[in-house]
């Protein structure tokens, strides 16, 4: 396995939303699962994600929203990658990412149609997310 | 050495305070306006009055903040309807970070298409003219729950609306909401606010301040709670407030929320008598399970039942409580209202006489205190001009030790686990000064908590998510 293991991946928090514990214990998991992680921590503007990427030459990024301001910074986020030319990037977003409650379906289908790869509304095992990562990295991202 | 001390106070906050009140959102205001609208607020406005009068279960808090008045305003009514004791103002998180504009857009575009895109009430961007509004025949405590660094403005334009208390506290409000807002200017903002409630206090009718001691809410070891929360009442004491509520976060563990309520209790009211603030009326707040909450709704309700008489046996004076929606965003309004009936029936039915106690409390609370004082007292021994400064130094040095602050100046070095009773245990103290036998016994009661070859970030998660599972 090189230095950068299983992949690079671009991790933080969307919004002026500082909820760190999540933002963490990712961290760890992904560096337990053999990932080089870097970690932009929290209150992440959405070019700080895509300036990352470009600089750290990532495989994925993961996004993350705890507070629900995910559905008002997410919205343009792919085209920011498309304009860097990360159109290969993978884009993950999960947490609490719309404000009140609404159907999980509706809340995939926004967030699909932003150009997210995968998402994880309410999704507690982030086991889940790391284990998809694994198997998309394999296959590659192929843009719709 | 610097202690606290009643000399500390600001002498004079008013060039200060004309730059603050410079800002075109605070449209105006002035001393005058806002001492004429206080006096004619009624007096069970007060929590001196509401603490006074309480019976013999804790009073309800619950939270709540939507962007618009008129939500706002239903919000309010329902609550007190509910049965609230203390009413909340919740603050939406661009105010929080001093982004006025930006929130002020949010409320335009929320009014605009009836969708809430702020998660609390936008308070600057309101003003104080129409908030006072909101509570035109209200008699009881409005609370001002918000997670603030630069909290000057909005607690002027929050008191000069009629709300008689302010959460927060140059730590509290600092360390698990900030990122990167200067710990040192935060401290210093704080005394502009503490000292802002001095100065608008009577005897009678005092503005009081309540500190949040959950922190990160996320394996905080009670010690550092109790800690933080003697510290902020003390730098809160120095400015002249003399109403004051410490508090701490329900910590999984029944025992060590009846121990820490006590060595809260005695190590507040102990410190602020050391320190030449005997007059200083302080009180007991606790906090309903505030770290992950259980998706599915008869858990949570479970949970929010549990709480309540944990709140009742550890003789709290006041409850801040949760709601079932917890886990799934902002609650709606009825299901806010909802939590507050339920707690206040069981308040109600279980409410105990005197805090429980038993030899296990004892021997937890004797942990507890002895580690809280060993940091007090190395606190109070750093150099420094001033307390507020040894406090900060506490942080560089790594004394004070936030687990899970997003805050770039908490060293991070302190880990705590649970241990087989659910407890909070310090698996390694970092630079925290509590004693090497204290440090050791620590280490004796995690023993055996760990399944061989876990993961580390299995175990942290099993911790944190335990009322999930």
């Amino acid at each position: 396995m090189s230095e950068d293991g299983q992949g690079r991946v671009v991790i933080g928090v969307i919004g002026d939303d500082i909820h760190v514990v999540g933002n963490r214990i990712m961290q760890l998991a992904l560096e337990e699962s053999g990932f080089r992680v870097f970690n932009l921590r929290t209150r992440n503007r959405p070019d700080h994600f895509s300036q990352a990427a470009l600089e750290t030459n990532a495989d994925a990024v993961f996004v993350s929203s705890l507070n629900g301001e995910g559905e008002h910074w997410c919205a343009g986020l792919r085209d920011r990658f498309v304009d860097a030319g990360l159109d290969k990037v993978l884009l993950y977003v999960g947490g609490n990412i719309v404000v009140g409650k609404r159907a999980k379906e509706e809340v995939v289908a926004l967030f699909r149609g932003y150009g997210f790869d995968r998402v994880y509304h309410q999704e507690p095992d982030i086991g889940v997310a790391i284990g998809d990562l694994i198997e998309d990295l394999k296959r590659g991202r192929s843009a719709p | 050495m610097a202690v606290p001390r009643p000399e500390a106070a600001l002498v004079d906050i008013e060039r200060t305070r004309r730059q603050v009140l410079s800002h075109p959102l605070a449209r105006g205001l002035s001393l005058t306006d806002t001492r004429e609208h206080l006096a004619g607020v009624p007096q069970r406005r007060f929590p001196i009055t509401a603490y006074a009068q309480r019976g013999k279960a804790p009073l309800i808090q619950p939270r709540g903040g939507v962007p618009t008045f008129e939500g706002q305003q239903r919000l309010t009514q329902q609550l007190s309807a509910a049965g609230a004791d203390f009413l909340p103002l919740t603050i939406d998180s661009y105010t929080r970070h001093n982004e006025y504009e930006t929130a002020t857009q949010l409320l335009r575009r929320s009014e605009e298409e009836g969708r809430d895109y702020l998660n609390g009430y936008p308070l600057v961007s309101h003003g104080h003219e129409l908030t006072r509004e909101l509570y035109v025949d209200i008699d009881k405590p409005i609370s001002l729950r918000h997670g603030t660094p630069d909290a000057r403005l909005l607690a002027e334009i929050a008191i000069a609306s009629g709300i008689a208390e302010i959460e927060g506290g140059g730590i509290c409000y600092c360390l698990p909401y900030s990122e990167g807002f200067p710990l040192d200017r935060c401290l210093l903002y704080w005394q502009y606010v503490d000292r802002l409630c001095a100065l608008h206090s009577s005897a009678e009718r005092p503005i009081h301040r309540e500190s949040f001691g959950p922190l990160s809410a996320t394996l905080v070891p009670p010690a550092i709670a109790v800690t933080v929360q003697v510290v902020e009442a003390l730098l809160a004491a120095e400015q002249g407030v003399r109403s004051f509520a410490v508090s701490f976060g329900q910590t999984g563990s029944l025992i060590q929320d009846l121990a820490t309520a006590k060595v809260l209790r005695s190590l507040t009211s102990r410190y602020l008598r050391d320190f030449g603030f005997e007059d200083v009326r302080s009180y007991l707040v606790y906090h309903q399970w505030m770290g992950q909450f259980p998706h599915l709704r008869e858990r949570a309700a479970a949970l929010i039942s549990g709480s309540s008489l944990v709140a009742g046996a550890i003789g709290a004076d006041k409850v801040v409580v949760k709601t079932v929606d917890e886990a799934l965003g902002v609650p709606r309004p009825e299901v806010n209202a909802e939590a507050v009936d339920t707690v206040r029936y069981l308040l109600d039915i279980f409410a105990c006489a005197a805090p429980l106690g038993s030899p296990l409390v004892d021997e937890e609370a004797a942990l507890i205190e002895s580690e809280a004082k060993s940091v007090l007292d190395a606190i109070f021994r750093l150099e420094g001009d001033a307390f507020w400064e040894s406090v900060f130094r506490a942080f560089q040095m790594g004394y004070l030790d936030v687990p899970f602050s997003p805050h770039a100046d908490n060293a991070n070095r302190l880990v705590s686990m649970r241990d087989a009773h659910r407890s909070i245990r310090i698996a390694d103290r970092g630079n925290v000064p509590i004693s090497d036998a204290d440090a050791r016994r620590e280490k004796e009661l995690l023993a055996g908590a760990a399944a061989p070859a876990e993961k580390t970030y299995r175990q942290l998660l099993r911790d944190i998510n335990m009322m999930v599972a």
